[in-house]
């Protein structure tokens, strides 16, 4: 299900780590990886220092580890690939495994903590840290309207589905094409109609 | 004295050439509970959308909307929309913050209610729905019946003086339906419920208005219109099952 990519295990598994304040872990997590951004390529130290804090955190925070996997996988082409074109380049040969650890470090580091911190905990800590409020409000809304497009995705992908009797290649991409164009003609609706919703309630 | 709703001549053209409402007119009285009835595309969510003035005041629109003597104009909304708590038909439009608190917050924030005057409304209101310790729940977790009840504590907890329900009770389970019902049965302010729900209209509303492409078709006592076949087959309803089985002594 596409909501296992999007969802977080926050809300099924109370855990040490999850009962911490957010502010702290947002803290931790953001000196963790400027900290592994900033170390030389040498700074081995570091990085085993890095992967043991984090072997612990998921550790205690019940995170299953074939789900941060999974999720590690997901987010980790983009960087990934940038390092294997730098493999690829005679003269910058070297660097990309660097590239890789840290690449790595940071994106299980993001994973844990967004994982084990609820949104509202990361929206109060933005609001400390006097974010601009447009901000914050345009995250807030982008969170919370992720999951009704991913299920509303899901609902006319299996809709399709159940009418789609042949398999062809071009068959999918034109469907796919509709699909999505959907999706954003409903979002656009669905905007249209949270905006009322909020001006019902005094937004101004 | 002020009627609680006043609608006069009320016509409304979409922008793409639909022509929404024709002539409406009717008077809703303070405490009154009237149901809107009529088939689907009549014109009874654009009505309710009118009455805390959301639909933008250019061409296509005629007529007068007055909430408690004060004209629905760009100039009145704060004004109306502190009167009018509109329930919108699909949860997931109205709860658009992360967790049920700051939702039913979010009204008496905007209406600039101090700090502890805000959490005091909101927990009144969680409590009043049942949802006294949800607080802390994200509102995309929710059940249906659940996002229901949290929508109307985000209205009541801004004390409106009429609440306008699009469909309350569509795709709720019948326990959910009921508790919904006993939620509404509770509620002294004045009542104007959009729905195909006519069980929930016997039970409720004194009064019922029919809409049927975008005009006033009937408007009367609940028993007599919903007792009347041929109107209620007219414009797309029926004789809910609540009249045709009544207990002759009950």
């Amino acid at each position: 299900m596409i909501d296992d990519w999007v969802g977080h295990y926050h809300s099924r598994r109370e855990s040490v780590v999850s009962r911490l304040p957010a502010g702290l872990k947002l803290g931790v997590a953001l000196g963790m990886i400027v900290g592994t951004v900033l170390a030389p390529p040498g700074a081995i130290g570091w990085y085993v220092s890095m992967a043991v804090v984090l072997g612990l955190t998921v550790a205690l925070s019940r995170v299953p580890v074939l789900f941060l996997l999974k999720r590690l996988a997901w987010l980790s082409p983009f960087v990934l690939g940038v390092a294997l074109v730098n493999a690829l380049q005679p003269a910058a040969r070297g660097g990309w495994e660097t590239v890789a650890v840290k690449s790595t470090i940071c994106l299980l580091t993001v994973i844990v903590v967004s994982n084990t911190t609820p949104f509202s905990g990361v929206l109060h800590v933005l609001r400390e840290a006097r974010v601009p409020g447009l901000l914050i409000t345009t995250i807030a809304l982008m969170h919370r309207y992720l999951f009704v497009l991913v299920e509303e995705a899901e609902r006319m992908r299996r809709a399709r589905a159940s009418r789609t009797f042949r398999r062809g290649r071009g068959a999918r991409w034109q469907t796919l094409s509709t699909v999505v164009g959907q999706l954003f003609v409903r979002a656009s609706e669905r905007a249209e109609r949270i905006y009322d919703a909020m001006c019902a309630r005094g937004w101004k | 004295m002020n009627a609680a709703i006043e609608v006069t001549g009320l016509s409304y053209r979409y922008h793409d050439g639909t022509e929404a409402l024709r002539g409406v007119s009717f008077r809703v009285a303070p405490g009154e509970c009237v149901g809107l009835l009529g088939p689907n595309g009549s014109g009874k969510s654009t009505l309710l959308l009118h009455l805390n003035g959301l639909l933008p005041e250019k061409a296509g629109w005629d007529g007068a909307v007055r909430i408690l003597g004060h004209a629905v104009t760009p100039e009145n909304l704060e004004t109306i929309r502190r009167q009018v708590g509109l329930v919108f038909q699909d949860p997931d439009d109205q709860l658009f913050c992360p967790t049920i608190a700051e939702d039913v917050a979010f009204g008496p924030q905007q209406l600039g209610l101090s700090e502890a005057a805000v959490k005091e409304r909101a927990e009144k209101a969680l409590a009043q729905t049942g949802l006294a310790g949800f607080g802390h729940r994200a509102t995309h977790h929710l059940s249906h019946g659940e996002k229901r009840r949290a929508c109307l504590a985000g209205v009541l907890a801004c004390e409106p003086s009429i609440l306008a329900l699009d469909e309350p009770t569509s795709d709720l389970d019948p326990r959910g339906r009921r508790e919904f019902k006993a939620l509404l049965q509770g509620i002294a302010a004045t009542k104007l419920i959009a729905t195909h729900d006519l069980e929930l209209v016997v039970e409720l509303c004194s009064r019922a208005i029919v809409l049927d492409h975008g005009a006033v078709v009937a408007d009367g006592p609940v028993t007599e219109l919903l007792n009347d076949e041929a109107l209620m087959l007219a414009h797309g309803l029926e004789r809910p099952h609540i009249l045709r089985h009544k207990h002759p002594h009950g």
